[in-house]
């Protein structure tokens, strides 16, 4: 049962990892455009990014 | 640096979204600019209100119209909820995972150790949750107790605080249930309601009404000089030219003209009818309308905020004041349940006391845990999730989900006839050849390419027609005549006139209908062929009002239009008409329908309906209505068609009676376990197992929304499948909302109602 007090924090550590990343993927628009790519293939040039 | 929002309206694609990118290249003034095509707006960071009139001139030297739009603070909520729900579902999982060695735990004698780690690693998942996840249903429990109303966020928040509170204490103290696992899932579930709510709405959230209503600048002339002003400018008095297809910027007069050529103006946004109207001069002109003839100079009568497109507007606004309001069926229950379960668990807690102290603390939990009002609060909300659902991918979308609610009494429709029964624009009917030489298809392409130097609402109707390629046009010294017609010559030297009768040279035909009117090609001075347009009835507009009539409501047609003009429409469809009304008088029908006890859904799509629109009980407008009007409406009707207002009726309907049984289930659900947990029968544990089944039951039976229709071939009407020409517009508007939308809906339509006509 020692194992749960090794296992337990890195799940927290874990959890606490991915909903950091979570936030930071909303904050971003990540979830934003979901199309984006899909219309990516019209745009003629690229690094343009206005 | 500030931030600006533009929206462009016609910027459909990426291609578009592209040119409109380059065209901002150029300026320096901006900062940065985000493109968002799925809202067609425009952000741009800038220094001063100068640089946003410069993007909007780029823009438009793009060919595009963009307009300014209030920045919203809706992403920001959107993207906070968003966050909310993620935590709450991370979290959820882990505490559930926890939960289940829990009760795993405390069947199979769990040392008391391990199951106080595993309850502090509960608290500590479930903190975020209570903290940040569940702060809008704290808020809006404050918030409704602040306006002395109690809302169904009053029993969420309780349940929550109490059940946090009660395991908290349980973990801290290792005495007793904890009741974590109950916390989480329940956030989670109703955050996901209200996110699917949220984003329903949020692309029809459009803030720009009435700007977006009215053109960004104005021509002022001043000591000979065209100055390019904002509208804001404009003063009483000032003299302003409008080009040939601007839009009137302010209320005013025209100036008198030398040449005596009327003006004519389309009035349609204001009044619906499409037929242009003839003023001659110190005839008042109102703001948004659009000038079809030729450039004139007027004087300005009032400032833009008194003119009466804002008067109209605010009209509106007085009217929805005015509505009664309907609450919300659970939140009616929540104002007697929630009083009720904290007197009864306050009683259990006393009585308990003097009959067995050691039980008292373990009984008043299982009744607040066991009364806990997840199926009870989800009852509604799932419910009416899954019909909006649904509904969307009908191609309705509603912007207020009360309307499923009054959808129920709905006895009556008033109908807009140009543009809501029919089609918001003229289209060519017919084509008759005058001559032997040219053929139909000949005659359609010249036509056609005359028409491309006017952006007439009629020249619109030759565009279909107009020739794939982009080579260039081969005639020379194209004249517009406003109002009359267009001239051109052909590379022989010909001339080539399109035109009313009286521009070719022909004597005005007896109008035979008068839906109708006629466009005449005419090759040098012969005339060789005559062009019929009308605004057609929608194709499904026959199939819309019998299933409606079927499900007892009585359509009726409003039109500010002839009554000879309504009669025809009104009797190829079979239903009652009011004509020549006025946004007044259309008012005035309504309430007078609502005083004697009807209930009244509008359908409309001109800004001349939006007082009767607010009116009425439930308002709804066609896809194609101006923005304005799209904005005040409860529900948007996205495929161009009308048959999707008949599934709205059936599924207010199937969702009245599921929300029925809903809460039904969760109401028998409380009646038995709430006695059983006075009465110390029941554990908590066994409580909170109970309170997710019947949490999960009500959302299977929410699902079944999810699926069927009205069935639009019972023998009355079946007429055959679709063959309806989706227009454009519709299938834009279709494509953009979502993968799975409108193409699985089934089609019902009427055989070609042209020939009617």
């Amino acid at each position: 049962m020692e194992i749960l007090t090794l296992l337990i924090p890195i799940s927290v550590i874990l959890m606490a990892f991915a909903a950091g990343m979570f936030a930071w993927a909303v904050d971003n628009d990540q979830f934003e455009h979901l199309d984006k790519h899909a219309f990516d293939i019209f745009e003629e040039d690229s690094g343009d990014n206005l | 640096m500030t931030v600006s929002a533009i929206s462009v309206q016609d910027m459909h694609c990426a291609v578009c979204a592209q040119k409109v990118r380059r065209s901002l290249a150029t300026l320096c003034s901006i900062k940065n600019a985000h493109i968002n095509l799925v809202r067609r707006q425009i952000y741009i960071e800038h220094q001063d209100n100068q640089s946003v009139l410069d993007v909007l001139a780029a823009i438009e030297a793009a060919g595009f119209t963009p307009t300014l739009a209030e920045l919203s603070n809706h992403d920001q909520e959107q993207r906070q909820l968003l966050k909310r729900l993620g935590i709450a579902g991370l979290a959820a999982m882990q505490v559930m995972m926890v939960a289940i060695a829990l009760y795993a735990g405390a069947m199979d004698r769990m040392a008391p150790d391990v199951q106080r780690l595993l309850h502090f690693t509960s608290l500590l998942f479930a903190t975020p949750v209570i903290c940040y996840a569940a702060v809008p249903f704290f808020r809006g429990a404050l918030a409704g107790l602040k306006k002395r109303s109690l809302t169904m966020d009053l029993p969420v928040a309780t349940a929550l605080t109490m059940a946090f509170a009660i395991s908290l204490h349980a973990t801290v103290s290792g005495q007793g249930e904890v009741y974590f696992d109950s916390v989480v899932m329940f956030t989670f579930l109703l955050l996901c309601a209200r996110y699917i709510n949220t984003r329903l709405q949020r692309r029809f959230d459009l803030s720009s009404k009435l700007l977006s209503a009215l053109p960004q600048r104005a021509w002022r002339v001043k000591n000979h000089e065209h100055q390019s002003v904002a509208l804001q400018a404009l003063n009483p008095g000032d003299r302003i030219w409008v080009p040939e297809g601007a839009q009137i910027p302010v209320d005013g007069t025209a100036e008198h003209d030398p040449s005596n050529t009327p003006i004519l103006i389309d009035e349609a946004m204001l009044t619906g009818e499409s037929e242009w109207v003839s003023k001659p001069s110190q005839a008042a002109l109102y703001a948004g309308t659009l000038n079809a003839g030729r450039g004139f100079f007027m004087r300005a009568s009032s400032r833009v905020e008194q003119s009466r497109i804002v008067s109209i507007s605010r009209l509106a606004d007085k009217t929805e004041l005015s509505h009664t309001r309907v609450s919300q069926f659970s939140d009616k229950i929540a104002g007697v349940f929630i009083p009720a379960v904290l007197t009864l668990a306050g009683v259990t807690f006393v009585v308990w006391r003097f009959v067995e102290p050691a039980n008292a603390v373990t009984a008043a939990l299982s009744v607040l845990v066991v009364s806990c009002p997840c199926a009870l609060s989800l009852a509604t909300p799932a419910a009416l999730t899954a019909a909006m659902t649904r509904l969307r991918q009908l191609g309705v979308v509603l912007t207020n989900s009360l309307v499923l609610e009054r959808a129920l009494t709905i006895d009556r429709i008033y109908i807009d006839k140009t543009g809501t029964l029919t089609h918001p624009e003229p289209s060519i009917q017919s084509t008759r050849t005058l001559t032997e030489t040219f053929s139909q298809s000949q005659c359609l392409a010249m036509a056609a390419d005359l028409q491309r130097y006017t952006s007439h609402p009629i020249a619109r109707a030759f565009r279909p027609y107009q020739s794939q390629t982009d080579q260039p046009s081969t005639l020379t010294k194209v004249t517009v005549y406003s109002g009359q017609g267009v001239e051109g010559f052909t590379p022989e030297n010909h001339r080539l006139r399109v035109g009313s009768a009286a521009f070719v040279g022909l004597a005005e035909e007896s109008a035979r209908n008068l839906n109708h009117r006629w466009v005449y090609l005419a090759l040098d001075q012969q005339p060789i062929a005559q062009f019929e347009l009308s605004n057609a009835i929608r194709p499904d507009a026959v199939a819309a009002i019998q299933a409606l009539q079927g499900l007892g409501i009585q359509p009726i047609m409003l039109s500010g239009d002839h009554p000879q003009r309504c009669a025809e429409t009104a009797d190829a469809l079979g239903i009652e008409f009011l004509a020549q009304q006025s946004p007044e008088t259309k008012l005035a029908a309504i309430r007078r329908e609502q005083a004697l006890g009807g209930h009244v859904l509008m359908v409309g799509d001109g800004i001349n309906d939006i007082p009767v629109l607010a009116g009425a009980d439930v308002s709804a407008a066609v896809v194609e209505a101006t923005e304005l009007v799209k904005s005040k409406a409860d529900v948007l009707l996205l495929n161009a068609k009308l048959t999707p207002l008949a599934q709205l009726f059936h599924i207010a309907h199937r969702t009245h009676q599921v929300t029925r049984q809903n809460l039904l289930w969760a109401a028998a659900y409380n009646l038995t376990a709430i006695p059983l947990a006075a009465a110390g029968f029941m554990p908590p544990w066994i409580a909170a197992l109970g309170m997710a089944t019947s949490s999960v039951l009500v959302m299977i039976n929410s699902s079944r929304l999810l699926k069927g229709t009205l069935n639009f071939d019972a023998p009355p009407l079946s007429q055959g499948r679709n063959q309806a020409s989706k227009s454009n517009e519709s299938e834009r508007f279709t494509n953009d909302l979502g993968r799975n939308n409108g193409s699985d809906a089934p089609a019902p339509d009427a055989k070609t109602v042209r020939g009617l006509i």
